[in-house]
């Protein structure tokens, strides 16, 4: 709640900018530990200016996850078995991809904006790909799919809801496989599919804990985390050891 | 409830991960086995990505043959000496392993080839072992059995630098034990196993150690191999999931004390019988998993 009053403060100081719409996260911090199992991410906003938001205009909002290369390879017979054929590299891709809108995004923003501000999955990443449909196309299509079918990316209408008056919610969820890192959040308020209004906000995914610190040695300092995980080992196997010696 | 693995970068169920443990510590304890060639794919067919189901699995290994040990040592059954020479050799065959894995994973093909690995592997064994146990269950119990000679073979003696192995009572060279030792050191990189399989059948019929000494010996030499390629594993790819490894554990050092009392009550040739079946289960599982059209027609991995 204090959030909350917050941002209503945030918002009319913020008024000025003449922005219609204006949105602030409740977390601006998701702590990934060893048990994270997902997190709800509350995304609070208002539009101004208008009496009746819920009928006349529409908000999409988009989260973006920390870009990566990901290796498509399609998979081949070999004799009896199948196995990955050449990758297919594509760079530059979001690993988490997450889009909530009013309507169907289709019905509320026009192409050029769908592909300029990558709204909806099929708009991911677009730019190179979908310039030369030829043999990129099939790579860039199971990718998106795989990540969707995964949980990475997803697109869901019905998230957005509108609180009172000017006041909008919107609830979604992270899953338990969301990579760390930076992370964009922007909202687009639309009306009559012209783009009114627009605001962004920034969140971080952090590893924390012992999850944290064992991902940190094991990557920064390998040989010692190699070390450390037979010795580890070793006790264990000691301790168990002991520990039935009677039986 | 789950819990977030720090390496494999997934959440599991560790009830699910403990009782993994359990159930193939209680088929180590009751067939006198690692387990290793089982775990992995166990832990593959759950989701752990395969090139850390084979570095976890290496670590967990040091751990369980440790607890193992310990019985041999206090007995005195464990040949140094020739443990020596094994794990000289194991160590530069884990080393090569290593190599070999980087090499395919670097491709792009390290889950290929891992099942590849394994289909052979378990395949070779499990059917050796099925015909064998069969045989001896259908033999004729009037006859007597063979009885195995206790003599060191005139070749290995007559390679260069034979020495006196005193635990053993042998009189060979070197040689045999360090290629053994190299050999079963790959596997152990490449596949995330003990290799007790190949080492216990090889140091007998081939080495021709006494019996009594065979498994201690077999364990020592598989600390030391199995610590090399956790270390090189750690340092060399980051797929060695501790958390992962002490889960397994857990579950593995209890259900191999239940294992081994439930051993006790069947005979050693119908042990082999059902854990040849195991294994064939577990060779067929992974031939179907690479050898049917896969589900989805591309495969789509981080870079």
């Amino acid at each position: 709640m204090r959030q909350f009053i917050v941002l209503i403060c945030c918002f009319f100081s913020s008024a000025a900018h003449a922005d219609a719409i204006a949105i602030a996260l409740t977390d601006d911090l998701i702590e990934v530990d060893a048990d994270f199992s997902g997190a709800d991410l509350t995304l609070f906003g208002a539009v101004s200016g208008v009496d009746d938001p819920a009928s006349a205009f529409d908000i999409i909002a988009v989260i973006t996850g920390p870009n990566g290369a990901y290796n498509v390879r399609p998979l081949e017979q070999r004799g009896i078995i199948w196995m990955p054929g050449d990758a297919f590299r594509l760079d530059n891709v979001p690993r988490f991809y997450a889009a909530s809108s009013t309507r169907s995004i289709t019905d509320i923003a026009p192409l050029p904006d769908q592909a300029k501000f990558q709204l909806g999955i099929e708009n991911i990443a677009a730019v190179d790909l979908r310039a030369s449909e030829g043999s990129g196309y099939p790579y860039r299509a199971a990718l998106l799919e795989t990540l969707e079918f995964q949980g990475q990316y997803r697109e869901a209408l019905g998230e957005v809801s509108f609180v009172k008056g000017p006041l909008f919610t919107i609830k979604t969820a992270l899953p338990p496989k969301t990579p760390v890192g930076e992370y964009a959040v922007s909202v687009y308020l639309y009306q009559a599919g012209v783009l009114i209004g627009r605001d962004s906000a920034e969140l971080r995914v952090n590893r924390v804990g012992l999850e944290r610190r064992i991902y940190e040695l094991a990557h920064t300092r390998p040989i010692l985390y190699g070390l450390l995980c037979v010795a580890v080992s070793l006790l264990a196997g000691w301790i168990a050891g002991v520990a039935f010696r009677k039986s | 409830m789950q819990i977030y693995l720090p390496i494999a970068e997934i959440p599991v169920d560790p009830f699910v991960i403990v009782f993994l443990g359990a159930a193939v510590g209680f088929l180590s304890g009751m067939f006198g086995v690692g387990g290793g060639f089982l775990m992995t794919p166990l832990l593959i067919f759950y989701g752990i990505p395969p090139a850390v189901a084979v570095g976890t699995e290496a670590s967990q290994i040091v751990a369980s043959s440790v607890s193992g040990v310990l019985a041999h040592l206090r007995r005195r059954t464990v040949d140094f000496l020739m443990g020596g020479f094994l794990v000289a050799g194991g160590a530069v065959g884990a080393v090569a392993g290593i190599f070999i894995f980087r090499y395919f994973r670097e491709i792009g093909q390290i889950e290929t080839f891992i099942s590849i690995a394994y289909v052979l592997f378990l395949g070779v064994i499990g059917v050796l072992m099925l015909t064998e146990s069969l045989r001896a269950l259908l033999r004729n119990p009037d006859r007597p059995r063979q009885r195995r000679k206790h003599r060191s073979a005139g070749w290995m003696a007559a390679m260069p630098f034979a020495m006196r192995f005193r635990r053993s009572g042998l009189y060979i060279s070197p040689i045999p034990p360090i290629v053994l030792g190299f050999l079963v050191g790959v596997l152990a990189a490449i596949m995330g196993v003990g290799g007790g399989f190949i080492m216990v059948p090889a140091m007998l019929y081939i080495l021709n150690m006494p019996t009594n000494v065979v498994v201690g010996t077999s364990l020592f030499q598989i600390i030391f191999v199995t610590a090399i390629a956790t270390l090189l594993h750690a340092s060399a790819n980051q797929t060695v999931d501790i958390v992962l490894a002490l889960m397994l554990l857990a579950g593995g050092v209890v259900g191999a004390q239940i294992g081994a009392r439930a051993g006790r009550r069947l005979k050693g040739e119908q042990l082999r019988a059902l854990l040849a079946l195991i294994v064939l289960a577990v060779c067929a599982r992974l031939l179907f998993g690479i050898a049917l059209p896969p589900s989805a027609p591309f495969v789509v991995e981080p870079a």
